[in-house]
């Protein structure tokens, strides 16, 4: 499509045929970016609820279950998390004030944060695959030895692996769009001069973000 | 239309550099949190079960971290009350999900009697223990496509 | 001059550019941005998607003529409905409207040049289009034999049949719709005119807007739910099947959170077809403007909190059916209001029987037929006996046949002109109309005696009651009808794009609205010549003044006005 400078000055942002002018492109895009996230909270809402009814059913199960988990682990990524939030708040800082190296400084900080994020998040499943703690058909859970009931046991886990699974993927995905930014940004990309892919982006990552706020405690703190 | 240069909001680092540490204090007193002990003592004596707290608390704090997020990492603060509508009715909307407690919550008050006779292996109740109450026999089908639907 | 002459005649230099004759290649198709050529697009897709559903109803019909089945077997049979219920409902009835119509005209009534994500809404076509040869793979190469509502653990545990790779479809199909309703969304909110206030809105775009929200809201429920039935597949996870400690009754509250809500995205954008078709054809203002409007987004909110009406004999609590009765039995109110704002819009009016015109009034009757058979259903009592009946049947396709395939119909012929310049032929328009009209009565009502009987859905013998077979040969007559009625379209139709002599002007019905009164029959490209400025409310008709146009015409003496409050001829 067809991108045209309003305005004379070089600087100035792109704005697509559709739209009259910058303000109410930044604002669509920005309104649009929401209602997205709208959909994606209704997605892991979905998932929550599941999680709720079975934790509410089952609480003290659920605590027996949860201390396979290692809640330092979960807290060092809850940490690589937040600090990855605020390096993109802090891009986004940069991108409107046009301050190219920092902005693609706070970027790369935010992709090492989320690389080391998967990286913990692969030990993590690594121990619960050595454990035979993926609820597929090789799935124990040694009732005699921890308590609890078995069946609740691979609802645990499949809960546990369903949500920060659907995390992860959200995660990688979040990779590549950061990743594919970056590059625009390094080649000078006529989009980027807007501010807005930037921070569309970080919405995007806030919110999976805000996720893993949520996840932490309801799998790695479950009180007795 | 004219596009003057539009001033957005900046949100300024040392804001976002404080949130960023609130949210690291609320972390780490989440997990403190998890910590305490199962029962502590109420009035008279009486040991009141401290876990329901502990999961309010837990869901307290992380809602406080998601609000913080929310308004200032990702900007709701600061822009259009359009955005503040979508961003918090989706929350609003997420709520709607839990009417289905309801149907857990009150699955338990219904006093159909027998129901605790049931099985429950999961497999198709046989007749023998189905309480004597025969399924309807109909005549067989000619086995049109090969099947029978009865051996009678 | 001769006919002949005219269609060997060198090719008109007036002609205008506009949408389709902008560019021809392949790739300008399959490239485009243009929301009125991915409206096209999807216009294709949705139509094949339709006569391949209609395929596998024919079967269902056919097998239905003896108590003992035709041609089929048991599994065939379940095979047979199931992909005619995934067909019809995903790949129909929800982008039918909405994606077609909905893509070509919300940019052009609210006067905006595009939808505001335009490579977006082509995203959503090309994901559309994979989900559904992913889905028409899985029905071929093996079908699926659960019925479209994928109900665990059969579908989870129990069913050898290509389950996974269907539910895989349906999630990206899923995507598809989000991308949509996000367009519509922010379209809607940012792109219109100067002028164009949300009182000012046609109330198409207010039941667009509702079904959007629908979208945003319901289907990610959905999504996740199928892809959770796709894991417990693959990895045996145990959330939703008892013999793995799950809850099957947790599938069903959270299919029908999305699939309850998911009958007004069927519904919704017909009832905004409705709007248009009505008062065009009555030549009066809307009455009950905001009440029309409000309702949409009052069916939209309320639509949620009905789900659990699906689930009165599936071991949800007594209680939580109560609530839901009560709920269910509310959503007939803003429902009620739509059609009683439809009658008063065409009492006083002049109204003309033309085509769309036909196919609305049909849709009104019908969907009252629909609604208040609803209400037999909303009622835990006779739900108890009706439900799994071929009454549910009967009901639902007054609702979604009669309403939303009718209404798409309607608002095919009435802006068929828009979208492809040239006229249909309004005698086979509204002979076609009334054969459908006939065959779907003929087909369903027979339906409603049968589940009263107790006929059960999805069973392809009745050999237990061979009485029905009467009801079930009328049905399927009913149904050839319908057939013959649905086929007559897509015949006219084609005819008149490849005929001459046809061409549309830019406003035919003499309608209002940006799309009529702003732009060419097709429209250019960017849809306006110039930016529109909208000062006037949105049905701005004069019924009067139309009247005595005809009247005048005729050389018959005018009618006089007595509303003292307009102009006055003396």
């Amino acid at each position: 499509m067809a991108t045209h400078a309003h305005t004379a000055d070089p600087d100035a942002p792109a704005v697509y045929e559709q739209f009259e002018d910058i303000d109410q492109q930044q604002e669509t895009y920005i309104l649009g970016m929401w209602s997205f996230l709208v959909t994606e909270i209704m997605f892991f809402g979905a998932l929550f609820l599941i999680y709720s009814i079975y934790r509410w059913q089952y609480q003290g199960d659920f605590y027996i279950f949860h201390k396979e988990l290692d809640y330092v682990l979960g807290g060092i990524n809850t940490t690589v998390l937040l600090a990855s939030s605020f390096s993109v708040a802090l891009a986004v800082h940069y991108a409107q004030l046009k301050k190219k190296r920092q902005q693609l400084l706070a970027l790369g900080f935010t992709l090492l944060c989320a690389f080391g994020f998967l990286i913990i998040k692969a030990i993590e499943y690594g121990k619960k695959f050595e454990h035979s703690k993926f609820p597929n058909d090789t799935f124990v859970w040694d009732a005699a030895k921890y308590g609890g009931d078995p069946e609740h046991a691979r609802l645990f886990f499949s809960l546990y692996f369903s949500m920060t699974g659907l995390h992860g993927l959200h995660v990688l995905i979040g990779i590549l769009v950061i990743g594919y930014l970056m590059y625009l940004i390094a080649k000078d990309h006529p989009v980027i001069t807007d501010y807005v892919p930037t921070e569309l982006v970080g919405l995007y990552w806030h919110f999976v973000d805000l996720v893993w706020i949520f996840l932490y405690p309801l799998f790695y703190l479950i009180p007795k | 239309m004219a596009s003057t240069p539009h001033a957005h909001h900046v949100t300024p680092i040392p804001v976002l550099l404080r949130t960023f540490f609130l949210l690291l204090g609320l972390m780490l007193l989440t997990i403190f949190a998890a910590q305490a002990p199962y029962w502590f003592p109420g009035m008279f004596g009486w040991m009141i079960p401290y876990w329901p707290l502990t999961n309010a608390i837990a869901l307290a704090i992380a809602i406080a971290k998601a609000v913080l997020v929310i308004s200032i990492f990702m900007g709701v603060k600061y822009t259009t009350n359009l955005v503040k509508l979508y961003a918090i009715g989706g929350f609003v909307w997420f709520l709607l999900l839990y009417v289905m407690l309801v149907d857990y919550v009150s699955r338990p008050w219904e006093p159909v009697r027998g129901w605790e006779a049931v099985p429950s292996s999961g497999l198709p109740r046989s007749k023998e223990s189905d309480g004597g109450v025969p399924y309807p026999q109909f005549p067989a089908p000619k086995g049109k496509d090969g099947h029978e639907a009865g051996s009678h | 001059m001769s006919a002949i002459l005219e269609r060997t005649a060198a090719p008109d230099p007036q002609v205008k550019k506009n949408y389709l004759n902008a560019d021809h290649t392949l790739a300008s198709w399959l490239l485009t941005t243009d929301h009125k050529r991915i409206a096209v697009l999807y216009l294709i897709g949705v139509t094949v998607m339709f006569f391949l559903g209609s395929l596998a109803a024919a079967f269902v019909r056919f097998e239905l003529t003896s108590p003992r089945g035709q041609i089929l077997t048991h599994e065939t049979y379940n095979k047979m409905f199931t992909a005619h219920g995934v067909i019809m409902i995903f790949f129909f009835l929800i982008p039918a409207v909405p994606a077609v119509l909905g893509n070509f005209l919300i940019p052009m009534m609210i006067g905006a040049r595009d939808l505001a994500f335009p490579r977006l809404n082509l995203a959503s076509w090309y994901v559309w289009t994979i989900s559904a040869v992913i889905v028409l793979t899985g029905l071929i190469m093996g079908g699926v034999d659960t019925g479209w509502t994928f109900y665990t653990p059969l579908s989870s545990l129990y069913s050898n049949t290509q389950v996974s790779l269907v539910l895989v479809g349906l999630f990206l199909s899923g995507f598809s719709s989000i991308m949509t309703g996000v367009n519509f969304i922010a379209t809607i909110h940012k792109m219109r005119a100067p002028g164009m206030t949300w009182f000012k809105l046609p109330l198409y775009v207010w039941s667009h807007y509702a079904t959007s929200v629908i979208i945003i809201l319901g289907t990610p429920v959905v999504a996740i739910t199928l892809f959770l039935v796709v894991l417990e597949r693959t990895f045996r996870i145990g959330i939703f099947s008892p013999e793995l400690g799950g809850d099957p009754v947790l599938f069903q509250h959270l299919f029908w959170f999305y699939s309850h809500p998911a009958v007004y995205i069927m519904v919704l954008p017909a009832m905004g077809v409705i709007s248009e078709v009505i008062t065009c054809f009555s030549r009066r203002q809307i009455f009950g403007y905001r009440f029309v409007a409000m309702s949409s987004m009052a069916i939209a909110a309320i639509g949620f909190l009905v789900w659990g009406h699906h689930m009165y004999v599936s071991s949800q609590s007594v209680l939580q059916g109560l609530i839901f009765s009560l709920l269910s039995f509310l959503v007939a109110v803003p429902s009620a209001i739509k059609v009683f704002n439809w009658s008063l819009t065409m009492w006083r009016g002049s109204v003309q029987f033309s085509t769309p015109m036909i196919y609305a009034l049909a849709f009104i009757g019908l969907f009252v037929i629909g609604g208040l058979t609803g209400l037999y259903l909303a009622a835990i009592d006779t739900d108890v006996h009706l439900t799994g009946t071929y009454f549910i049947v009967a009901h639902f396709h007054y609702v979604m046949v009669g309403g939303a395939i009718l209404a798409f119909l309607g608002g095919i012929h009435f802006w068929w002109p828009k979208m492809f310049g040239k006229m249909y032929n309004e005698f086979w328009g509204r002979l076609s109309a009334m054969v459908i009209f006939l065959g779907f009565n003929f087909t369903f009502f027979p339906q409603f005696i049968l589940g009263y009987l107790g006929m059960p859905r999805r069973y392809h013998v009745y050999y237990f009651a061979p009485e029905w077979q009467f009801y079930h040969v009328a049905s399927s007559l009913g149904s050839t009808i319908l057939g013959i009625g649905f086929l007559m379209p897509a015949f006219y139709l084609t005819a008149s794009l490849l005929r001459k002599d046809n061409v549309a002007p830019a406003n035919p019905w003499g309608a209002k609205g940006l799309e009529w009164e702003n732009a060419s029959s097709p429209p250019v490209t960017l849809n306006f010549e110039s930016q529109p400025i909208v000062t006037e409310n949105p049905y701005n008709y004069d019924p009067i003044e139309d009247t005595n146009k005809v009247r005048r015409e005729a050389g018959l003496p005018e009618i006089p006005r007595e509303d003292p409050d307009k102009e006055v001829h003396h």
